[in-house]
């Protein structure tokens, strides 16, 4: 069975077949580089890796044409780069500067008399929060990200639920 | 008047002259017909010439007369300094005529004058929309404007920056030209920027706001990004399963609920391609979310596996009493040994199904299962299985 050539059939170009094979070929290198994990630290870490390399193949597949996946491809960087302690700073990093970028706006706000937020009750953080690089957008940015990044969610998932599948893991 | 109507003015052969010209000549005909078209109350002779259509409004005649003159000798000023400017003041002027037109019935009647639809087309001055809802002027918004907005496109990009105050200037005085210059002042500025401080900073005279219409930048500028948002919201409705298309905040929530869910299916489906190496961690509760068939399997054995223990001996003892289990209740009943299998993730298969898909994993170039050989629990979870129907085969296969 030709598992590979089952996923990428119907068109060699699209997200789906970029991501399928930007995943396997990162994963076949993390099960080269690794023995197998005894200790749970060194299973959790494996985790880790697996859940980076499936976002960042996504992300790569995806390229610069999104600012989620921008935001996404600098984090997995510097992330590699500097160990993993580099996210935690790099986050709250993120989170000054879109503080300050709030506290702009908000000095902006005030010079144009009632600007309407869509509010909702703490929603747009949310969502914000959960969008990767959501921190230093404009809501209607945000919104659009938010479109791409569920589309391009849900084709990962159908992925990897496939190759465990085809893979047949448990 | 009616030199202005004529496309013989004096300017020579440069590359707006085609395109005033077919603004001019589309605006004459066409804003008079749309006119007659729409209003019961037009003149009775809809004739070409302007100060008919101009007259029949008793409102704003004066005003508009007054205009007239500005524009007059706005344009007459401004053909000093360039010709292609005086013309495209002059078409300018008669744009914004109509709208100041369109606008007349303001004061008489509250649904506003149809004909503000005219412009408000795209692209095309005869087809004028129902007059049910007076659409804002505000060009950018909606679809409303984009030929005004092109033409004056047109017009800035053959006119110096200060040309625009030169439009705005002569309407001062004008009741109209506040929106005029509002419009003016969003049209100006690309839609896409919807910031509302690059308005022509003039004082303008206070106009109560119409349905439907505003007359201050700001809120244009806020109708803009509204309108924006509902659209993403509404794109993103289509995309999120269960849409209740009720209400901004609900969709919000949903929208996060279902992010979160992507991304917990991502996390999980991660987890799980590490093979059944034990622990795999607490697998949060409500992985059963939907779609979650191979969730809940690989939940279920990742459990299972992280409850043996992570040792292989006691796993694979327990996979020997789960086999016994199993044989004893297919003598009994097949639905609760299969019942049972899948309370614990397994389901029951041709053996030949089973060796193909088991010599199709261990094949030398999978990548995955290398490192997995030892550890695995090779039981498969893919519950289309062939179950009830043939009971002499069994799944349970150590490798």
């Amino acid at each position: 069975m030709n598992s590979r050539s089952l996923l990428l059939s119907p068109n060699p170009n699209s997200l789906k077949s970029r991501f399928t094979k930007g995943l396997l070929r990162a994963l076949s290198r993390i099960n080269k580089h690794r023995q197998q994990p005894r200790s749970s630290r060194e299973i959790r870490k494996r985790h880790r890796l697996i859940k980076a390399a499936a976002y960042g193949s996504m992300a790569s597949s995806v390229g610069n044409r999104r600012a989620w996946s921008r935001a996404l491809l600098w984090k997995i960087r510097n992330q590699t780069r500097r160990g993993y302690a580099a996210t935690r700073n790099i986050g709250s990093s993120t989170r000054q500067l879109s503080m300050k970028k709030r506290i702009c706006d908000l000095q902006k706000g005030n010079n144009s008399k009632n600007r309407v937020e869509v509010g909702g009750l703490g929603q747009v953080d949310k969502l914000r929060r959960l969008v990767p690089g959501g921190q230093v957008m404009h809501t209607c940015s945000l919104l659009e990200e938010t479109a791409h990044y569920m589309k391009c969610l849900a084709t990962q998932v159908k992925v990897m639920t496939r190759i465990v599948e085809v893979y047949n893991i448990p | 008047m009616n030199s202005l109507l004529n496309p013989q003015t004096p300017f020579d052969s440069s590359a707006h002259d085609d395109f005033l010209e077919q603004m001019l000549s589309t605006l004459g005909p066409s804003s008079c017909s749309s006119w007659a078209d729409e209003t019961p109350t037009a003149p009775p002779s809809a004739g070409n010439s302007d100060n008919n259509v101009v007259f029949s409004y008793d409102d704003s005649s004066n005003l508009a007369s007054k205009f007239r003159s500005h524009q007059i000798s706005a344009g007459a000023a401004a053909s000093k300094s360039s010709p292609t400017a005086s013309a495209a003041a002059a078409a300018a002027m008669m744009l914004q005529h109509q709208l100041m037109m369109s606008r007349g019935g303001s004061s008489s009647s509250g649904n506003g004058a149809p004909m503000g639809l005219s412009l408000g087309s795209n692209g095309d001055f005869n087809d004028v929309g129902d007059g049910s809802s007076f659409k804002s002027p505000n060009p950018g918004g909606g679809d409303g404007g984009s030929s005004v907005q092109a033409l004056f496109n047109g017009f800035t990009g053959s006119l110096s920056p200060n040309q625009p105050q030169h439009f705005h200037h002569p309407q001062g005085g004008a009741l109209q030209a506040q929106n005029y210059g509002a419009q003016a002042a969003a049209m100006t500025q690309p839609p896409a920027n919807g910031s509302a401080g690059a308005s022509a900073a003039q004082p303008r005279p206070r106009v109560r706001a119409r349905r439907g219409q505003a007359t201050d930048p700001h809120s244009i500028a806020e109708r803009l990004r509204r309108e924006r948002i509902a659209e993403r919201m509404k794109a993103l409705q289509e995309l999120v399963p269960n849409a209740n298309k009720t209400d901004k905040a609900s969709m919000l929530d949903e929208i996060i609920d279902y992010v979160k869910f992507l991304q917990l299916q991502v996390k999980v489906l991660s987890m799980s391609r590490l093979g059944g190496a034990g622990a795999v961690a607490p697998l949060v509760t409500e992985s059963s979310e939907g779609g979650g068939d191979c969730i809940q399997t690989s939940a279920n054995g990742g459990t299972r596996g992280g409850r043996s223990g992570n040792q292989t001996a006691s796993s694979n003892d327990s996979m020997t009493v789960t086999e016994h289990q199993v044989a004893k209740l297919m003598e009994e009943d097949m639905g609760s040994a299969m019942q049972y299998l899948q309370g614990k993730g397994l389901c029951l298969m041709p053996i030949s199904l089973a060796t193909a898909i088991s010599t199709a994993t261990c094949h030398p170039r999978n990548p995955l299962m290398n490192g997995n050989s030892n550890n695995n629990h090779p039981v498969i979870t893919s519950n289309g299985g062939e179950g009830p129907s043939s009971p002499s085969m069994s799944a349970l296969t150590d490798y």
